[in-house]
């Protein structure tokens, strides 16, 4: 019998996708149409994990699915890091001086991404501070040169699901408000299916052995939008911080 | 982390060195293509020599090809020639601070100047007196239009299905023109980057840009925008190396006649290069280099 255990186990492994009978639209040069608006409808941009509703901050169910948990499997020296980083938010969470969010906190944050397609690249654009994600889906490699705000992502096909490997991660970003991070050690795998006409199924590992004793991986919706009128607007974060404090003055 | 540290430094150093260098000058072509780092193969070592000031040169190219939904194919790295339009869209004879004197992108009116009402050019005069403090891309803003086009450090041009996009390496942004034939978006909604919609005449991409927010300058030279604005602008591939721009730019709150632009994109040599990411919130520090630069204010501007 001993045999079949990794049968089970990939087969728990694909249930998610074997569940799945839509086929996304095409497009031109044959890859799963995933173009359009898109947002969540959930909390995750306050914290993934399990969480009770503090001032500002609503509750919300974890979004991490493995561990079954739902908790980030933190080193012991990290849980710690992230109740200071708790502590100090307000001051500490890098979108609060309105710096570039880093994947995957701007997938879920609580503005739109618009996604398009060429053979070349998925682009997902971002309302907040224009902020873009170049997808280069050429077959190439990341680059031995530098870290980035927003990583370096390069992705391909797996039948339905676009499969984005996210390297070259700066360590500054945060992952949610609520002080949950990671090092430049971050290693990012998504996986985005369309699974419903109006629905992509989005899906990341995340893995960094500096701050986490194993892979970890979050699962969530994101919602089409559908108003006639739908079109990504600008939150350009830094000028609205300086007007804010002008009006403190 | 030493990565980190050099990425961090070329942002500051690049900021840095652009409010210090207006005229460029063969030393600083140096020190900018070593810390901007090109990534592409081809051009000198450790860098592209084609950096924010520089226009690649212009070389024929062959017909101007399709994309696969039928617009003239404009997809790739483009250089921005404009004379020194990115200092002051305006011929501008004089020095200021920061800004040496040199020719602006204005072809109409002749005289390559902005036709200002008078209380409008005594207000970009004041705005010029005090750019150090106020210039919108010290603060990082995005650029607004016409100025995008222009942009420093160039841009890379990709046409998916209904769209032309501008992705711009300054400040890690981008600018999308729908082309599908939507209306623009409600008046009501002012924005820093504006409303763009955009049709193909022929081989002409005729871009009309309404709604931006008045906080945006075409430059660095005090030269201010209003909401009124509505740009114009119709950009032509001529071949696959070369394309030809022009925008009438019109606000009839501040000038006497509407007036326009013209400049050139020229094919940048190295296709493939990549776009790397000018962290401008992230790593600036031009209002401190800036008021050192002038007499040690930065405490006043310093957050």
């Amino acid at each position: 019998m001993r045999h079949y255990a990794p049968v089970v186990f990939s087969l728990i492994a694909i249930v998610p996708l074997a569940a799945q009978s839509y086929k996304a639209p095409r497009t031109p040069d044959g890859h799963p149409d995933l173009q359009g608006i898109w947002q969540v409808l959930n909390t995750a941009a306050v914290n993934l994990e399990d969480h009770v509703a503090i001032l500002d901050m609503p509750a919300g169910r974890s979004v991490i699915v493995d561990p079954p948990d739902g908790k980030i499997p933190y080193t012991p020296a990290a849980a710690q890091q992230q109740k200071e980083n708790f502590k100090t938010r307000a001051k500490a969470d890098p979108l609060n001086v309105c710096y570039i969010p880093g994947v995957p906190r701007v997938m879920y944050l609580p503005f739109p991404i618009q996604i398009v397609q060429t053979p070349k690249f998925v682009l997902m654009a971002s309302e907040f501070a224009h902020t873009l994600r170049r997808v280069f889906m050429d077959g190439t490699k990341h680059p031995d040169v530098a870290l980035f705000w927003i990583g370096d992502s390069r992705g391909h096909w797996e039948g339905e699901t676009l499969v984005v490997d996210t390297a070259n991660n700066l360590p500054d970003t945060w992952l949610d408000r609520s002080g949950n991070f990671h090092s430049d050690a971050l290693h990012i795998v998504e996986r985005i299916t369309r699974t419903e006409p109006d629905i992509l199924t989005y899906e990341a590992t995340l893995d960094d052995s500096q701050v986490y004793t194993r892979p970890w991986t979050i699962r969530m919706l994101l919602y089409r939008h559908k108003e006639p009128n739908a079109t990504l607007l600008e939150y350009e974060c830094n000028a609205y911080l300086e007007d804010a404090a002008k009006e403190r003055k | 982390m030493k990565k980190t540290l050099s990425l961090l430094v070329a942002t500051v150093t690049a900021a840095a060195l652009m409010m210090f260098a207006p005229i460029p000058g063969a030393s600083q072509e140096k020190q900018e293509a070593k810390q901007k780092g090109g990534k592409g193969k081809g051009g000198p070592p450790g860098g592209d020599q084609y950096g924010p000031y520089y226009a690649a040169p212009v070389k024929p190219g062959e017909a101007v090809g399709r994309t696969p939904d039928g617009q003239p194919d404009m997809q790739g790295f483009w250089t921005p020639r404009f004379n020194q339009a990115i200092f002051e869209v305006q011929d501008h004879p004089t020095a200021q601070p920061g800004i040496g004197p040199g020719k602006g992108a204005i072809i109409d009116p002749a005289d390559g100047r902005i036709p200002y009402k008078p209380e409008a050019a005594a207000k970009a005069k004041e705005l010029l007196s005090k750019q150090i403090y106020l210039e919108p891309e010290a603060h990082c803003y995005v650029s607004g239009v016409p100025h995008a086009a222009y942009q420093q450090f160039g841009y890379q041009i990709v046409q998916p299905a209904g769209y032309v996009l501008f992705l711009t390496e300054y400040a890690h942004t981008y600018r999308a023109v729908p082309t599908d034939g939507r209306p623009h978006i409600s008046p009501n909604v002012k924005l820093f980057r504006g409303d763009s919609v955009g049709k193909w005449d022929g081989g002409t991409l005729v871009i009309d840009t309404t709604n931006q927010n008045g906080k945006t300058w075409f430059d660095m030279a005090g030269n201010f925008t209003t909401q009124a604005i509505h740009v114009v602008e119709r950009i032509t591939p001529v071949d696959s190396n070369n394309i030809n721009y022009e925008a009438v730019v019109d606000d009839a709150t501040i000038y006497t006649q509407p007036w326009k632009i013209a400049g050139q994109l020229a094919r940048h040599p190295d296709q493939n290069m990549e776009l790397m990411e000018f962290a401008c919130v992230e790593g600036n520090q031009d209002l401190v280099h800036y008021t050192e630069g002038v007499g040690g204010k930065a405490k006043e501007v310093k957050k």
